[in-house]
Parts: C-alpha cells; sequence; structure tokens
C-alpha cells in the first residue's frame, strides 16, 4: 500500500495557506470555495484511496516519517536507563486511522459544501474557508499522528482552531467569550494530556503510539503507573471532548456558525478524546481503574447532559447537550473495553448529529437567524427538504431499529451488560429514554403544532438553496444506513465493523449469549421507541401542558437544571473570580509595593535634581561662563604675541627651532 | 681628510654668527646679508657630510638651498622696496603694522 | 695636507669676514664683507672636495646675490641707522635662546656620528652627483625651476610702482 495517506492532510493545508494568504484580499467568492471545498474533497479522495488499499490488506500499519523534529537526545527514563528520544514528525495509517480519516474528510467535505450556501452572505467568507481548512488539517494531522507528540500538535491545532471559528463573528461579545472560554477549557484539559505524555516518556523513553502499545502489551508498565497515565490522557480527553468537568464550553459554543458546531462541535473535535483513548487501548486495558473511571464519567456526562438538554429552548443547545451526552456513550464503551463499538458509536453520531445540526441551521436560515423553538412551530409543510431529514436524524439518534445509531447504541449498551457493569447499562437506558425525548420534543416544538412564529420571520421563510439541502440528504443516507457496517452477528450481519478496527484496537466478544443479546436490542429499542410516543404525547396532543405543569409542581428542579445544575456559575466563582481576586491582590501589591518603591525611588531622584539644577544654574553655568571669560583672557594675552615686530617672530622661530630638536633628540 | 668637527665647527659659528645678526640688528638690509650667512653656514655643514659619508647627496642639498636662497633673497628684496616706498626708513622697529 | 691648509685659510676668512658683516654700521661695508664671505665659503667648498657647489656658489651667490644687494642699496640710498637701546630682559632672551640652540645642536653634532664608509671616492664626484640629481631628485629639481618662475614673477609684482589706479 503506498503513503498516499500521507497526502490527506496537505490538501486541506494548502487550501488554509490559499484562502487565508491570497483569499481574504484577492479572491471571489467562486474562487474562495472552489479552493476552500476543493481541497476538502481532495483530502476526502485521498482518504478513500487509502482505504481502499486498506482493504486489500488488513491489518496492516504503515508509518511515514516526514522529518525529524526534535533531534535524539538521551533522556533518563524509569529503571536508570538512558534512552535517545527523539520526535519524529510522522504519520501512521492503519485501520482506526482509515475511519476516522474517512468520516472527518466525508463528513467535512459535506459540511465545506453546506457552508458555501450558509455562508453565502457572510463578509468573511474567505476567512471562515480558511479556518475550515485549517481545522481540517489539524484534526487530520491529530488522528494521523503515530506518535503523542505529533498527536499533541494537532490537538492543540483543533483546539485553536475551535477558538477561531467559535469566535468567527468576534465583534459579537458572547461570541468571543465563548471561544476564550472554549480555549482556556481546553486547556485545563490539556494540562493533564501533557502531563500524561511525560510520564509515559519519563517511564518508557518513547511516545509513539505503537512503542507504547507494544509496551504496555510486554508488560513494561506496572498498572500503576498505566492508572496514572492514562488518568491523565483521560483528563486532557474530557476538556476535548466535553465531558464532566470540563464541558462547560460547549453549549456556549454554539455562539459559532452552525456548519462549525456540525462540523467541529459534533463529528470530530470533541470524538478527539475517544479517538485518542481508542488508540491507546493497551495503555487502558492495563489499568481497570482507569477504564472503570473513563465508563463511569461518560455514563453519567450522558445522563446528565440529557437532564440538560430536556429544558433548553434554543435549538443548537439541545443539540450541543445531546452531543455532550453521546460523547458520554462512546466512553462508556471504550471504558467497558469494547473499544471498537466506541468507534462505531463516533462514526454514526458523525453521521447523525451533523446532520441534526446542519438541519437545524437550515431551519435556522429559513427563519432569518431564529433559534428559539418557542417561536417556531408548524413549519413541516413549510420546509419541505429540511424536515425529512431532520426526522431521520432524530430517529437515528434516539435509537429507532434499522438506523445507525440503534445499531452503535446497543453494542454499547451490551457491552456494558456483558462487563457486568450493571449500573452502568442501566443508567445508559435512562440515558436513552431521555435522549429520545428531547430529541422528539425538539422535533415537535420545531415542526409541529401552531406557528408561534414572529410575522417578520414567517414572511421571509424560505426553504434552502439546495446546496444546503444536498448535504442534509447524502447525510441522512449515511444516517439511515450507515450503521450496516457493524450489524451485530446475532442479526445475521458479520460485525464487519469490529473486526476491521480488531488491528487496531483490539478484539472484544460480548461475551453473552445471543439470546440475551437480542433481549437487550428489543429492550434499547422499545426504551426508544417509548420516549418518542411520550414526546409526542406531551407536546403534540397535550401541547406542552404536560410539561409545564412539572415546572409549576416542582419550580426549584426546573430552576436546577435550566440553570445547568449551577456548575457554570460554581466555576465562575470559585475558579474564575478567584483567579482574579489572586490577580487583584497582586495588582495591590503592585499597586502599593511595588509602585511605591518606584514612586519613592522618583521622589528621591527629583531632589537630587533640584540639587543638580542649583548645581547646574551656578557651578556649570559659571564653569561656562569662566571658560568663555577664560578663552577671552587667553585670546587677549596670546594677542600679545602679534607684535608686529620682526625680532619677536625671529625669535619664535628660534625658540620652535629649539624646541623641535629637543623633541627629535629625546625621540631618537 | 678633512677633519668633520672642524667643518662642522665651522658650519655651526657661521649660522650662529648670523643668527645673531639677524636678531640684534634692526637694519632691515643688514638682516636679509645675516640671513644669507645662516644659508651659507648651513651650506658648509651639508658639503661636509656629503663629503664625510662619499654621498652627492650633500651637494645636492646644498644646491637646493642656494636655490631657495636666490628666491628668498629676490622676493625680500621686493618687499623691501615697497616697503621703502611707504615708509621711507628701514627701521625694523616701524615694521609693525601688523600688530594684532 | 694642501687640502687641509686651504680648508683652514678659507675657514678663517669666511669666519672673520661674516663677523664683520655683522657688526658694520655701513650697510655698504656689509655688502662687501658678504662678499669676501661668500667666496671663502667656495673655497672651503673646494677643499672638500664639492667642486661643482663651489662653482655655482660663486656664480649665483657672489655674482647673483651679492650684485642684486649692491643694486638696492643704490636704489634705496640708505642711511645708517642709530642703534636704539633695547631694554635689558629682551635683549638677554634674544641672545640666551640662540646660545640654547647653539648648544642643542652642538651635542646633536659631535656625538653620535655614524663612520665613513669604507667606500670608493667615487661618491664625490661631480658625475655621480649629476646622476643622483637627475635621477633620485629629479621631481624637486623640476618644481625647483617652478619656484623660480613664481619668484620671478611675485618679485616683479610687488617691487612694481604703484601707476595704475584699479578702475572701479
Amino acid at each position: 500500500m503506498t503513503a498516499v495517506f500521507a497526502w490527506i492532510p496537505l490538501f486541506p493545508l494548502a487550501g488554509a495557506l490559499l484562502n487565508g494568504v491570497l483569499g481574504i484580499r484577492l479572491f471571489s467568492r467562486r474562487a474562495v470555495h472552489a479552493v476552500g471545498v476543493g481541497a476538502a474533497g481532495l483530502s476526502f479522495l485521498a482518504s478513500a484511496v487509502s482505504f481502499a488499499g486498506l482493504l486489500g490488506a488488513p491489518g496492516a500499519s504503515v508509518t511515514r516519517t516526514l522529518f525529524t523534529w526534535i533531534p535524539a537526545s538521551l533522556v533518563s527514563v524509569a529503571g536508570g536507563r538512558a534512552v535517545p528520544v527523539s520526535f519524529e514528525m510522522a504519520f501512521r495509517y492503519d485501520s482506526l486511522a482509515a475511519v476516522m480519516t474517512l468520516v472527518v474528510t466525508g463528513v467535512g467535505l459535506l459540511i465545506h459544501v453546506y457552508s458555501m450556501g450558509y455562508m453565502a452572505h457572510d463578509r468573511s467568507y474567505a476567512r471562515f474557508f480558511a479556518y475550515l481548512n485549517l481545522f481540517t488539517f489539524a484534526m487530520l494531522v491529530l488522528v494521523l499522528g503515530a506518535n503523542l507528540a505529533v498527536m499533541f500538535v494537532g490537538w492543540e491545532g483543533v483546539g485553536l482552531c475551535s477558538y477561531l471559528l467559535i469566535g468567527f463573528w468576534f465583534t459579537k461579545d458572547s461570541a468571543a467569550n465563548a471561544g476564550k472560554k472554549a480555549f482556556i477549557t481546553n486547556r485545563v484539559g490539556d494540562f493533564g494530556f501533557l502531563l500524561g505524555i511525560g510520564l509515559l516518556l519519563a517511564t518508557l523513553g518513547t511516545v509513539d503510539t505503537a512503542g507504547i502499545t507494544a509496551a504496555a502489551q510486554g508488560g513494561l508498565l506496572t498498572p500503576g503507573l498505566a492508572t496514572a497515565a492514562a488518568l491523565l490522557l483521560f483528563l486532557g480527553a474530557t476538556g476535548k471532548s466535553a465531558q464532566i468537568p470540563l464541558y462547560t464550553w460547549l453549549p456556549d459554543a454554539m455562539e459559532g456558525p452552525t456548519p462549525v458546531s456540525a462540523l467541529i462541535h459534533a463529528a470530530t473535535m470533541v470524538t478527539a478524546g475517544v479517538y485518542m483513548v481508542a488508540r491507546l487501548h493497551a495503555l487502558f486495558t492495563l489499568s481497570g481503574t482507569a477504564l472503570t473511571v473513563v465508563a463511569v464519567v461518560g455514563v453519567a456526562t450522558a445522563v446528565y447532559a440529557a437532564t440538560m438538554g430536556l429544558v433548553q429552548n434554543d435549538i443548537k443547545r439541545v443539540l450541543a447537550y445531546s452531543t455532550i451526552s453521546q460523547i458520554g456513550y462512546m466512553f462508556v464503551g471504550l471504558g467497558v473495553g469494547a473499544f471498537s463499538a466506541g468507534i462505531f458509536h463516533l462514526m454514526t453520531h458523525a453521521f447523525f448529529k451533523s446532520l441534526l445540526f446542519l438541519s437545524a441551521g437550515s431551519v435556522i436560515h429559513a427563519l432569518s437567524g431564529e433559534q428559539d423553538m418557542r417561536r417556531m412551530g408548524g413549519l413541516r409543510s413549510r420546509l419541505p427538504r429540511t424536515y425529512p431529514v431532520f426526522v431521520v436524524g432524530a430517529l437515528a439518534i434516539a435509537g429507532v431499529p434499522a438506523l445507525s445509531g440503534f445499531f452503535s447504541k446497543d453494542e454499547i449498551l451490551a457491552a456494558a451488560f456483558a462487563s457486568g457493569r450493571y449500573g452502568v447499562w442501566a443508567a445508559g437506558l435512562v440515558g436513552a429514554a431521555l435522549t429520545a425525548f428531547y430529541m422528539f420534543r425538539l422535533i415537535f416544538l420545531t415542526f409541529f403544532g401552531p406557528d408561534r412564529m414572529d410575522e417578520e420571520a414567517k414572511r421571509h421563510l424560505h426553504e434552502s438553496p439546495r446546496v444546503m439541502t444536498a448535504p442534509l440528504q447524502v447525510l441522512a443516507v449515511l444516517a439511515a444506513v450507515g450503521g450496516y457496517v457493524g450489524l451485530p452477528r446475532v442479526l445475521g450481519g458479520g460485525a464487519w465493523f469490529g473486526r476491521f478496527l480488531a488491528p487496531s484496537v483490539g478484539e472484544h466478544e460480548a461475551g453473552i449469549a445471543g439470546g440475551t443479546e437480542l433481549l437487550l436490542m428489543a429492550l434499547s429499542a422499545a426504551i426508544g421507541i417509548g420516549g418518542i410516543l411520550a414526546a409526542h404525547a406531551v407536546y403534540v396532543r397535550k401541547e406542552g401542558r404536560p410539561a409545564a405543569r412539572f415546572v409549576e409542581r416542582f419550580p426549584a428542579v426546573y430552576r436546577l437544571v435550566s440553570h445547568l445544575y449551577y456548575v457554570d456559575d460554581v466555576y465562575n466563582k470559585v475558579l474564575v473570580r478567584g483567579v482574579m481576586r489572586l490577580g487583584s491582590i497582586l495588582g495591590w501589591i503592585d499597586e502599593h509595593v511595588v509602585d511605591g518603591l518606584v514612586n519613592g525611588a522618583a521622589a528621591l531622584v527629583r531632589a537630587i535634581s533640584r540639587l543638580a539644577i542649583g548645581f547646574d544654574g551656578e557651578v556649570i553655568d559659571g564653569a561656562v561662563n569662566g571658560i568663555g571669560s577664560l578663552s577671552r583672557l587667553i585670546a587677549t594675552g596670546l594677542r600679545g604675541l602679534q607684535t608686529g615686530f620682526v625680532y619677536n617672530y625671529a625669535l619664535a622661530i628660534v625658540l620652535g627651532l629649539v624646541i623641535i630638536i629637543a623633541l627629535v633628540v629625546t625621540i631618537l | 681628510m678633512i677633519p668633520i668637527n672642524a667643518v662642522f665647527g665651522l658650519g655651526l659659528l657661521l649660522f650662529f654668527i648670523g643668527l645673531f645678526g639677524v636678531l640684534f640688528r634692526k637694519n632691515l638690509v643688514i638682516m636679509l646679508m645675516s640671513l644669507e650667512l645662516l644659508l651659507n653656514g648651513v651650506n658648509i655643514l651639508f658639503a661636509g657630510l656629503g663629503h664625510h659619508l662619499k654621498s652627492p647627496r650633500g651637494s645636492i642639498f646644498a644646491l637646493f638651498v642656494i636655490l631657495m636662497a636666490v628666491s628668498e633673497a629676490a622676493v625680500g628684496f621686493a618687499l623691501v622696496l615697497s616697503f621703502f616706498r611707504s615708509k621711507k626708513t628701514y627701521d625694523v622697529d616701524e615694521m609693525n603694522e601688523l600688530k594684532g | 695636507m694642501i687640502t687641509l691648509a686651504v680648508f683652514a685659510f678659507f675657514a678663517a676668512l669666511a669666519l672673520v669676514s661674516a663677523v664683520l658683516v655683522v657688526v658694520q654700521k655701513n650697510a655698504m661695508h656689509s655688502v662687501l664683507y658678504l662678499a669676501f664671505t661668500v667666496l671663502a665659503t667656495g673655497g672651503v667648498f673646494l677643499s672638500l672636495q664639492a667642486e661643482y657647489l663651489a662653482a655655482i656658489q660663486v656664480l649665483v651667490y657672489g655674482g647673483g646675490i651679492v650684485v642684486l644687494y649692491i643694486f638696492v642699496i643704490i636704489i634705496v640710498n640708505l642711511q645708517e641707522i642709530k642703534a636704539e637701546k633695547r631694554k635689558a630682559f629682551p635683549k638677554l632672551f634674544i641672545f640666551a635662546l640662540p646660545a640654547l640652540l647653539l648648544v642643542q645642536i652642538a651635542d646633536v653634532l659631535f656625538t653620535n656620528r655614524p663612520a665613513p664608509p669604507a667606500g670608493p671616492e667615487a661618491g664625490l664626484e661631480f658625475k655621480t652627483m649629476a646622476e643622483t640629481l637627475f635621477t633620485s631628485y629629479l621631481a624637486p629639481f623640476e618644481l625647483a625651476s617652478v619656484l623660480l618662475l613664481a619668484v620671478l614673477i611675485g618679485a616683479v609684482i610687488v617691487a612694481r610702482r604703484r601707476l595704475v589706479h584699479d578702475p572701479d
């Protein structure tokens, strides 16, 4: 298999540079999206070609080193050895990388196309596509990285692009702040990531992922060290993937344009943490503690976020919390050892979540920017192309059988059950119910019932252009049938997805009987459909009255949840204010102590200068004047020499002669 | 060979006689003549050295000195003539108009 | 031996004449004694085997400069001038400084002398002198002729009678 895969990240990089450097000033809109979408397309093509190459050689893993970033130097590692450590800029392509690059470039391409329509009226068209391409490049570097250093470069890169794209409309205060919040929260996680990398480097002397896998499987790591490293790395993952405790930035990130939400905060960047854990599966497997932490955090986040999604009124925020929740499911899959199941859900989620976001964007676009669901309604007939695809996405995420989401979610739940973590499994089911409920609440509020739209918006109501609805339709198909690659054996499929990924992430066999699995499947299907029906009952038949009554009867609960459990406020008060108070203390010190010293010095200088002025006036001026008088004196005296008497001149000549001869004699 | 000391002594004496003449006489013309004495003394020194070191250079320098003397005499006389026309006197003490 | 005697004779003559030049009150007498001094110096040159120099000395100095002096004295009708008294201080100074110079130069001349090279006496020949003059010292030679030209012109200009008024 050739190293075509090394080209995958280069096309978006070129696109980003072209659009960023030249496009902002020089290119027409057509040129901009030709470059941007073209780059994304070429990247997808490269991914497909590489994937095809891999099909013929399953289990292969090709590494391509581009150049040496930091040449080798000796590092002393645990055990007293000193090993040469060097950081290479290297890419590795295997089945996991294949899946990730296909998802990133494929969904990315569709979103680039969609953006041509969505951002058509935006002033900073070129900047947008430049950033989108740059993000794609960074994400691809992340997933193709052969060692943790390269992965970290991509990790930071996507973080930067997330900041740039969330705050794309930076003139808006809330957008700028959201960008900052995202970046800073990520940074906290990155701290853990870096510590984890450092720990691995110090212990093993390498950060190459294959090397780490080999070391872990070869027994070179104690469980304690593995746990420590895994937990540190996982902290980074919670930041990037918006899990407890570092999820607070994601809902605010909805300030960015909708394609950004779709690409970064649904399909790709937030899944970076999942990818990282899957890539280092060998390390995590060594530590039961770490795996349990991952699973518990995942399921807790899944349920917790779902509850918050229930009470959101902004269509994008519902989807944001939904994303947080679904990523929790992915981590559950990883945490119970079913790494391929977690990646499977990553893929199906990329399909249906980006579909949902883009469709929401279509609705918002149709309503001239309205995002509050309370001012929507009855759009079913008005948006004939958006509505059906939106429903497909919702059905997929709710886990309705035959759609992709069902297969992936079910695989995770089955694995949880099989691993004996019944608590996790049960919580997962609750989360699934909530997911179905809030998702269809969204559908019903938006598309059904009487229209509560603003008059202005209603007048301009129009379906989105083809350039936006076409990608939606492609995604809908993917969301519908994308799950069949992982069709479990018990249903007659070949579980092909899991087997494809096995060389990269390890085998996992659900150790449960076929009958139990079918039972579990039926249970989760029932839960999903039940959720939909419940939502229908509440929001269509009873027109939301039960919800209103609940709020009346349990106002405290409602308030708690709708204020997002006050987590943001707690963070704000404790952490942010704490830091700011520290800052003001230091500022006080600076002002009074340091500035006091400085001012004291200044006062001293001033006193000295007053003395100096006096000095200057008398002494110096006197000296200057004195020099003048002295010159006059000398001149008057010297004038006496010009006597006009020849004799004197003659004598002077003689005198000069004497002196010169004396000088010459002494020198010689 | 003539002892070089004698030549030196002669040259020196002539030089200083001329020097004293320049410094102590008020008559301008006699001052100028004393200058010629100076130059003669120097010429003797040159010739003596040339003789002593068996080099033609002594004579050559002396030749140039004579040239200088001639030039200086000519110009000097011209100045004397013009001065006399204005002042009607050769008293050097009267020549003080360049007083600064 | 003969050379030494010749030298001594002309040396003595030169010295005596020189003193007399300086001392005379009458300018015409001074000129006469100057002529003697010049001729005596020429004789010294002869004895020092600088024949060319002797010839030039007699011709240029004696025939040129001395004659010039005579002409000038005649033209301007030189009168005797009484020697005025000068103040003591300057007189002393005038004496002391040249004396100092004398001592200095004497000191330089009479010490540290290089020995005469033991070589052929060819360096004293007129032929050698001519060769050296026209090879090593050609530039000064030519410059000297320029200088003489300048002097000629300058002297004429300076000595002119102011007959013509500048037209304004």
